[in-house]
């Protein structure tokens, strides 16, 4: 038996939650492009017909821009002023699961050695609802790196397309159970997922490439087009690498990008990374060998939003494709 | 549960202006509780902050032995040190730490030690040595050779006067050919070619060797020669570092997060990592 939900259904319940209180952010059309925003209306809601929206839902977990906490100057003293937690649950609904996935990687890196009790709070606090795909792009492949169109991995629900306007409602958690409990109908019919890409390259082939070649014509030859303006990085589920700075009295975390040239500047101006082959480089090896060594898992979901957003078209897939390529050349 | 990047508020207890462009503070915790907990090891570093400015990392540069408070030395040379600049007694500022693994004085016990230092390199050098001087006994000889481009660069210059007097000490100071003044008693010269004059032995030794990376790669070939192992001879990187604790993601060397595992490593160990510092 499956459980089953409409779109009309599932918009009422997304309403439902709305009026609640509870922040809820999904796909919907924004100036001509779908990009995950905070939904204020479920008729917004995008349901279908969208490959990937243009961001990523990481912003929701770990925001663009976040106080860290604030401070006020008072002659020779300062009082700091704790950041105000929000404990607002919130529902990520029809996220896909190359998305979804990103979250127990970054669970990783906010939660070794200290943790995060920034991300964690918003971690506890979210809901993640999972649209499986039904289509893919030439900008796909997460069956490169283990994933694929109906996958369970970070969702508490997954949502598999039906018929044109319902979905079988699988819950993965108890958190996902608990959200959809008395709001589905029972069925015999089960949905079946969508075909994913074709494997395009062999991850432990990059991982061993990247490990043994440090130095190698292929990382400044594929960084000529880059214009190091950071959207892979930013519109990666994955990348998390940010900034800390002072703005009007807080001390503030921002998105930062291993692709900018200030990124890795030392004070005495001698830059470890000073071209844009080394940065792509350091992007690569980050998510195909550093990441794995350390948590044992690849920081890419191969959502393919780097290639899509990348104003030169580069992104990592078709380095990783010419790595892969390189690899299997004879010695 | 504990912000992980809010900082501990300092009382700034002295101002020392070593340079031009470079001066050393010492600081204290405002918060009684903060000041009796605090304990760190040489060589971990800290982050500071100048509030309304951002924050800075740098070396904690006076010695774990010294319970009163600790200082931090920095050269002018950006917006958070230019605010640094202006503070005054009385002042507060953040402080973050301490971070990182700090040198292994444990390990060098019964050890002669070689610090070999250049320009602003001393600060992280100088918590080693007060910290060998605090614990004699535990230590061999030490030899210090520290440089700068001219005289008006060198830093801590009354207190290598003070450690030229201690027993078992060899300070040697040296500036860049062109930087001496009439009345220089000192060497006249690069660092590595001063140490080299200086015949120390390599035997039962462990050098830290901190310094542009000019210096440093310059250095290596003549502890080479004397025979001093790489597995011997310590470093602490400077990579650019924002979180201290792992997360923002800039500091790493291939596989090695240098604000973890780092700021210190041995050369042996240096050399299995990519050239990515």
């Amino acid at each position: 038996m499956s459980e089953i939900i409409s779109s009309d259904n599932l918009r009422k319940l997304a309403a439902e939650w709305i009026e609640q209180g509870v922040r809820v952010a999904a796909p919907q059309h924004a100036g001509g492009r779908v990009l995950y925003l905070p939904l204020k209306n479920s008729a917004d809601l995008l349901l279908d017909a969208f490959i990937h929206p243009a961001n990523s839902a990481k912003e929701f977990l770990f925001p663009k821009s976040e106080t860290l906490y604030a401070y006020r100057v008072e002659g020779q003293d300062v009082k700091l002023v704790e950041a105000p937690g929000t404990e607002t649950p919130q529902v990520l609904l029809g996220v896909r699961p190359c998305d979804a996935a990103a979250f127990p990687i970054l669970d990783h890196i906010f939660n070794w050695d200290c943790a995060d009790e920034l991300y964690n709070r918003r971690r506890r606090n979210t809901t993640i609802v999972v649209l499986a795909c039904s289509a893919h792009d030439a900008n796909c492949f997460c069956t490169s790196v283990g994933l694929g169109p109906a996958s369970e991995r970070g969702a508490d629900v997954l949502l598999v397309p039906l018929t044109n306007d319902t979905f079988e409602v699988r819950s993965v958690t108890e958190k996902g159970r608990s959200l959809f409990a008395g709001k589905t109908q029972t069925d015999n019919v089960a949905a079946m997922a969508a075909a994913g890409p074709e494997p395009r390259f062999a991850p432990d082939a990059v991982r061993k490439f990247s490990a043994a070649n440090f130095e190698h014509p292929i990382w400044g030859e594929h960084a000529l087009a880059c214009v190091g303006c950071g959207a892979c990085a930013h519109t990666c589920p994955t990348c998390h690498c940010f900034d800390i700075v002072d703005e009007h009295g807080e001390r503030v975390r921002n998105w930062d990008s291993c692709q900018f040239s200030l990124f890795t500047l030392h004070a005495s101006g001698h830059n470890p990374r000073p071209d844009q082959g080394s940065r792509q480089r350091q992007r690569i090896l980050h998510k195909f060998s550093i990441y794995p060594d350390k948590f044992g898992e690849i920081l890419c979901t191969g959502c393919g939003n780097c290639t899509r957003n990348c104003p030169a078209g580069l992104g990592v897939l078709p380095l990783l494709i010419a790595i892969e390529h390189e690899e299997h050349l004879p010695a | 549960m504990k912000n992980i990047y809010q900082p501990d508020l300092m009382e700034v207890a002295a101002v020392q202006r070593h340079t031009a462009d470079v001066k050393s503070v010492k600081v204290r915790f405002r918060d009684a509780d903060c000041a009796q907990q605090f304990q760190f090891r040489v060589g971990q570093f800290g982050i500071f902050s100048s509030f309304g400015y951002g924050e800075s990392v740098f070396n904690i540069c006076s010695s774990s032995t010294w319970s009163d408070g600790l200082e931090f030395c920095f050269r002018k040379t950006g917006r958070v040190t230019e605010a640094l600049w202006e503070i005054e007694e009385g002042d507060t500022i953040g402080f973050r730490g301490p971070y990182g693994n700090g040198y292994p004085v444990e390990a060098w016990k019964g050890k002669n030690l070689i610090f070999l230092g250049g320009g602003i390199a001393m600060p992280p050098i100088r918590c080693a040595i007060w910290y060998a001087l605090e614990n004699r006994a535990d230590y061999g000889d030490i030899t210090i050779v520290y440089g700068a481009r001219t005289v008006a660069d060198l830093v801590y210059v009354n207190e290598l006067a003070e450690w030229s007097k201690r027993e078992r000490v060899r300070v040697i100071q040296c500036v860049d050919p062109g930087g001496e003044t009439p009345n220089w008693t000192g060497e006249i010269g690069f660092v590595p070619t001063v140490f080299e004059r200086a015949q120390v032995a390599a035997e039962n030794s462990v050098a830290l060797v901190i310094g542009p990376p000019i210096m440093i790669k310059n250095t290596m070939p003549v502890l080479d020669r004397m025979g001093l192992p790489r597995a011997s001879v310590y470093t602490s990187l400077e990579n650019r570092m924002k979180c201290g604790v792992g997360k923002c993601g800039r500091c790493n060397c291939g596989p090695v997060y240098v604000c973890k595992e780092g700021p210190v490593f041995t050369m042996e160990e240096l050399a299995a990592l990519p050239q990515d510092y």
